[in-house]
């Protein structure tokens, strides 16, 4: 299926290579970056590419090309989902993706893809497998190991691969039995000039930690549980229960995983926790324009808008611009014609505000469109759409787990046209 | 980077290797050979050491060992008679009491890729198949699939396979599913794992506790599964039906498929599913991960083709933010230009109005072409902002606004007159071919209603040296012969202008021919050219329908979930073909040996064809005919056996190629018109035992290739190739004379 991975990085350096089946030689790559080159921009990069004799389908991850070369017929989304997983582990591992983290871990990196994909095919890719097989680098284990010559693989299977359930490892134990559980909800929205909301939507998910011991079953129930629209489900939830009685009946896999993921797209139901006044002119003929926006909370439901950063990609025609917030700190980069506000948070009483001038380069015709404010922000203790956990119950174990949930909002592509 | 020294590296690292100090303490040893590793990595040839590696396997230590096995998998192919050496320890290692150990170097045996390797393996693989861990079975499964891959593909190993087959009521439920993708690859060119009913029900319970990987690809192997009755069927589709909620996308896609797949005698059942996935897909439109939302989006605009309103009411979500990539919002606009209805044209239309003055001129371009194919429905609308467009006076819009105009004049005439009146100063704005073409094809033919028409023109005619397309000469020298009937005062001069520039300055050959054809043209007579410039055109709507005509579900139902979606049909064939011939190349007979010219059919040739039917197994009835119903039924209900693509240079004249196919045989049931592009074409022939022999070609605008696509009534691969063979004999021999 998957024959060989690249993994690429932005100035076009293949840093490593690893082959499943028959090595593909590197050039084939450079259909890679003849694409590349044609979309001038590594955001704009097709994920896929047809040569004369395979497929490649990449993804660009962190400022880092995963390209996969691909020579039968494959569902692409299989492909594609997998290298993000790829992408994930990198993640998971070495806490962040980049270039720097894989060439420093490169025999981890080799001995995860090695367990990952077998003969082209995905084979472990559970975290908490993987991480049994393979034990993941920390400062402190690696002080340790050469210390007592231990090595970072684990000399046992993991005993999940024998357990009935295969998200379950079997005989798991725990001091401390926990459960946490953290709704996130991310909102994209389009807003126009006017301020009226030309598109909004809630994209939520709940992330699960779980600490418990042995094999609890799990239910989970909501206030509000016909709020979402559209939901799918982590495979070790019964799907029968939630058709029927709309609770999350399961048994959970040990450690972090996405347990639902959901979207709630009737518009009267996404509530806009901001707003933006806005005026940004140039004027014809002239060096100059003025440019002024402030920021106000909405329906934000009594709680704390924070983590405001506004970003502007300004025309090109803009030299630099003159800026006082009365709150924050902005830049402007003269090159990539990018202004960002980090604004911090919103306080009712004096609403932040950016407000100057724009140099425009002189003799240049004014730009037809003013830019778009895409906007970030987090709200803490707060699910937009309004869904509320109502109990948590567990089946199966003895002992009383300690519960926890927390609810958080976040922008997701939250854009404002002016 | 250390490629330019990398003979001291080796040197330096070969000693530590062999300093028995270094290997008498653990940890220097590993990280001497980690070392190795990092080298190797960075692409330096550490080939060299391989001696000193092979001895450092036999270690306790499973981090060396699997460092070691690393290595050894690298560059066995290039020291194949050192490797021997390995295998040695890699044998003993898989009987090692630890499980992992036994996995390790077993998979690393299988991946040694190196020739010779399979008598050593065999006994360990077949060893691991019976295997009490798991995880050693898994390597071992998929280790078969590696073997049969080393013998070349030649034969299959009968015992194996059933071994495989019982494997697959494995406990584990990833033995299971590398039992099918391993089983899949040794019988593939028996056509891959057979599904029958024992399996599939066996898979669809075990279904539930498979990784997600899995799911996804055992619904892949359940297509080929057909029910035997409905009930069975519809216990099957009750069973999958979580699948299409699942959390991956891949799962619920294959779910998807196979549901279309299965219900593909029951259309309610389809745009019910379609109607469940309706939430995962868009779901995934706007995802995290741009890769999946575009791979999504491609099967949006599949499902759209045959459920036009299906998305209607979320046309907003795929309304373009700032910051996406330009792939997705180039789907994106598509996708909306289909989802245009009453109710939402007008926000669409202004959404697309703002993506016109996009900072990226491609995608500003895109968004006026897609204004312009909803103004095939919405015209009054569209012409106005598309006139509006004009307004902002922009090089690359205007042009894509000229270039939908005289589309949309030809295929919505009622809206000539608003068009008429938005052209004037449209020329000060457009310096490219294409624009060009289409300002000056509007002024030619439709100059009567514009005032300054004349002018314009003139303006052309004035710079016409310096015009560096041949294209648009072509077109003026038209266009002003045009005008020329419909205002000769004012015309005649400038005609006579460029006629004489054309004829005797102008150097590029098709151009001065063009110029030299109006001249005679004229000579013959005012009514002649007349009669021939402005006969009635062809009828706008035929091309139309053909476009937009709904395609059932079935007629895409196996391409949905595989790269078609993304990249076209054509284009997969193309790269199949490739493979195909890579791989099976000495299989097919050459025919580039036959004469090629000379008479159409040479005689020596038409001997060879005749020949053929002694020498192989195939003979092609005379006389054979078939009726177009009847070969549209056939040619719909049966799968493609074969696609080729064969050398075609230049026109097809479709009368010497019936000719030649009729000398083989070969009905012809159906062609276009010489000229017409694409062009195609629909053959019939049949052989003695009865078989059907189903063909179409298809030669494409801008290809330089004749792709044929062959259908059977009944599968034979021997029958097959010789059929091909014929058929590419004429293709070959007609082809090659027009080059």
């Amino acid at each position: 299926m998957i024959h060989s991975l690249f993994l690429i990085n932005c100035s076009g350096d293949i840093f490593l290579e690893k082959h499943w089946k028959s090595v593909v030689s590197q050039s084939v790559c450079d259909y890679f970056f003849e694409a590349q080159e044609k979309a001038a921009d590594v955001e704009n990069v097709p994920p896929v590419i047809s040569t004369p004799h395979h497929y490649l389908i990449s993804i660009y991850r962190d400022k880092l090309f995963f390209v996969s070369v691909i020579q039968t017929e494959v569902p692409p989304l299989f492909v594609i989902e997998f290298l993000h997983r790829v992408a994930d582990t990198f993640q998971d591992y070495f806490g962040e993706c980049s270039e720097a983290a894989i060439k420093d871990n490169v025999v981890i990196v080799y001995e995860l893809l090695e367990e990952m994909l077998d003969n082209g095919f995905p084979l472990a890719t559970e975290s908490n497998i993987l991480k049994e097989l393979i034990k993941p680098p920390t400062i402190l284990r690696s002080v340790v190991n050469s210390i007592t010559g231990s090595s970072n693989v684990g000399d046992t299977l993991p005993t999940g691969q024998l357990s009935n359930i295969p998200w379950r490892r079997a005989g798991v134990k725990y001091t401390n039995n926990e459960a946490y559980f953290d709704v996130v909800e991310e909102i994209d929205a389009i807003i126009d000039k006017s301020g009226s909301t030309v598109f909004a939507e809630i994209q939520g998910v709940i992330d699960a930690c779980i600490k418990l011991s042995g094999m609890p079953d799990l239910s989970l129930s909501f206030m509000n549980p016909r709020l979402l629209d559209d939901v799918s489900f982590h495979p070790c939830i019964r799907f029968k229960r939630w058709e029927s009685e709309r609770v999350l009946s399961f048994i959970p896999p040990d450690g972090n995983f996405r347990l639902i993921s959901y979207r709630v797209s009737s518009q009267n139901l996404v509530a806009i926790p901001v707003y933006v006044k806005h005026s940004i002119s140039f004027k014809e003929n002239s060096s100059c324009g003025r440019f002024d926006i402030t920021i106000g909370p909405k329906q934000n439901m009594g709680k704390t808008i924070e983590g405001i950063t506004v970003t502007v990609h300004m025309p090109k025609v803009v030299l630099n611009m003159n800026l006082t917030p009365t709150q924050g700190s902005y830049t402007f980069d003269p090159v990539t014609k990018v202004l960002t506000w980090d604004v911090g948070k919103i306080t009712p009483q004096k609403l932040p505000s950016l407000k100057g001038l724009v140099n425009l380069q002189s003799g240049a015709p004014k730009p037809e469109e003013n830019p778009s404010l895409n906007i970030q922000f987090k709200i803490q203790q707060l699910a937009i759409s309004g869904l509320k956990v109502n109990r948590l119950d567990m089946y199966g174990e003895k002992y009383k787990p300690f519960k926890g949930v927390k609810y958080i909002t976040k922008a997701g592509k939250f854009q404002v046209r002016t | 980077m250390p490629y330019l020294g990398s003979e001291d590296v080796v040197k330096e690292l070969k000693k530590a290797l062999c300093n028995p100090h270094i290997q008498a303490d653990r940890l220097r040893y590993r990280s001497v050979i980690q070392r190795v590793i990092r080298h190797m990595t960075q692409g330096v040839d550490m080939s060299g050491v391989f001696m000193e590696m092979v001895k450092a396997s036999a270690t306790v230590d499973i981090v060396q060992k699997k460092l070691v096995y690393l290595y050894m998998c690298t560059y066995a192919p290039l020291k194949p008679d050192l490797a021997l050496l390995a295998i040695n320890t890699l044998c003993k290692d898989c009987s090692d009491p630890n499980p992992m150990v036994r996995g390790l170097a077993l998979r690393s045996m299988c991946s040694l890729r190196m020739p010779g390797v399979q008598e050593y393996i065999q006994q360990p693989i077949l060893n691991g198949l019976r295997d009490k861990a798991s995880y050693v079975r898994r390597v071992a499964v998929l280790g078969c699939a590696k073997m049969h891959n080393l013998h070349g593909d030649s034969e299959v190993d009968g015992a194996l396979v059933n071994e495989l087959y019982s494997l697959l009521r494995d406990q584990d439920p990833i033995v299971v599913v590398n039992c099918l993708r391993s089983l899949e690859e040794i019988l593939k060119q028996e056509g891959g794992v057979v599904i029958n009913k024992p399996i599939a029900h066996h898979l669809l319970n075990r279904m539930s506790k498979l990784d997600q990987w899995g799911q996804a690809e055992v619904l892949n192997f359940l297509l080929r599964y057909q029910p035997r009755s409905e009930e069975e069927l519809f216990d099957i589709l009750n069973l999958l039906d979580s699948f299409l909620k699942s959390s991956s996308p891949g799962v619920v896609m294959g779910a998807t498929k196979l549901f279309l797949i299965l219900a593909r005698k029951f259309p309610h059942v389809q745009t019910d599913v379609l109607m469940q996935v309706k939430g995962p897909l868009l779901a995934a439109c706007s995802s995290e991960s741009r890769e999946l939302c575009f791979a999504a989006l491609c099967h949006v605009r599949q499902i759209l083709r045959s459920l036009p309103g299906h998305f209607s009411g979320h046309y907003k979500k795929f309304f373009c933010s700032y910051s996406e990539p330009h792939y997705i919002k180039l789907q994106k606009v598509e996708v909306l230009c289909e989802l245009v209805n009453d109710e939402n044209v007008q926000q669409v239309l202004e959404e697309l109005r703002g993506y016109c003055t996009d900072v990226s001129a491609d995608f500003a371009q895109a968004a006026v072409f897609a204004i312009g194919g909803i103004a095939r429905t919405y015209t009054d609308q569209c012409v106005q902002i598309l006139t509006e467009l004009l307004g902002l006076r922009q090089e690359h819009i205007t042009t894509a606004v000229v270039q939908t105009f005289r589309d949309l004049v030809w295929l919505c005439p009622q809206c000539t007159e608003a068009v008429c009146q938005a052209l004037p100063g449209c020329e000060e704005n457009i310096q490219d071919s294409e624009g060009k073409q289409a300002l000056i094809w509007l002024l030619g033919v439709h100059g009567k209603r514009i005032p300054n028409a004349p002018y314009v023109l003139e303006d052309f005619i004035e710079n016409v040296k310096s015009e560096t397309f041949p294209a648009v000469k072509m077109e003026l020298l038209t266009a002003v012969q045009r005008l020329f009937l419909s205002r000769p005062a004012e015309c005649q001069d400038m005609l006579g202008r460029l006629l004489h520039y054309c004829i005797e300055e102008e150097k590029d050959m098709a151009v001065r021919d063009r110029g030299l054809f109006y001249y005679r043209l004229l000579l013959a007579g005012i009514n002649e050219v007349k009669q021939i410039l402005c006969s009635p055109k062809s009828d706008p709507s035929l091309r139309l329908l053909e476009d937009q005509a709904e395609r059932p579900v079935n007629s895409w139902a196996l391409d949905f979930n595989t790269l078609v979606p993304v990249y076209g049909k054509a284009r997969w064939a193309t790269i199949s073909k490739c493979q195909g011939v890579e791989h099976h190349g000495p299989e097919l007979p050459n025919t580039t040996a036959f004469p090629t010219s000379g008479p159409l059919i040479p005689e020596e040739n038409k001997e060879r064809v005749q020949e053929l039917p002694d020498s192989g197994a195939l003979m092609l009835i005379p006389n054979h005919q078939l009726t177009a119903e009847c070969f549209e039924k056939t040619w719909l209900s049966l799968k493609v056996a074969h696609q080729q693509a064969f050398p075609w240079q230049g026109a097809v004249h479709p009368d010497n190629l019936q000719m030649a196919l009729q000398v083989v045989n070969i009905q012809t049931i159906a062609m276009s018109r010489a000229g017409t592009k694409p062009w195609k074409a629909y053959l019939s022939a049949q052989d003695d035992t009865g078989r059907l022999f189903l063909t179409e070609l298809l030669l494409e605008p801008a290809n330089v290739q004749m792709q044929i696509s062959v259908k059977q009534s009944e599968a034979g691969t021997e029958t097959l190739k010789s059929f091909i063979s014929v058929l590419e004999t004429v293709i070959g021999t007609l082809g090659d004379i027009k080059s």
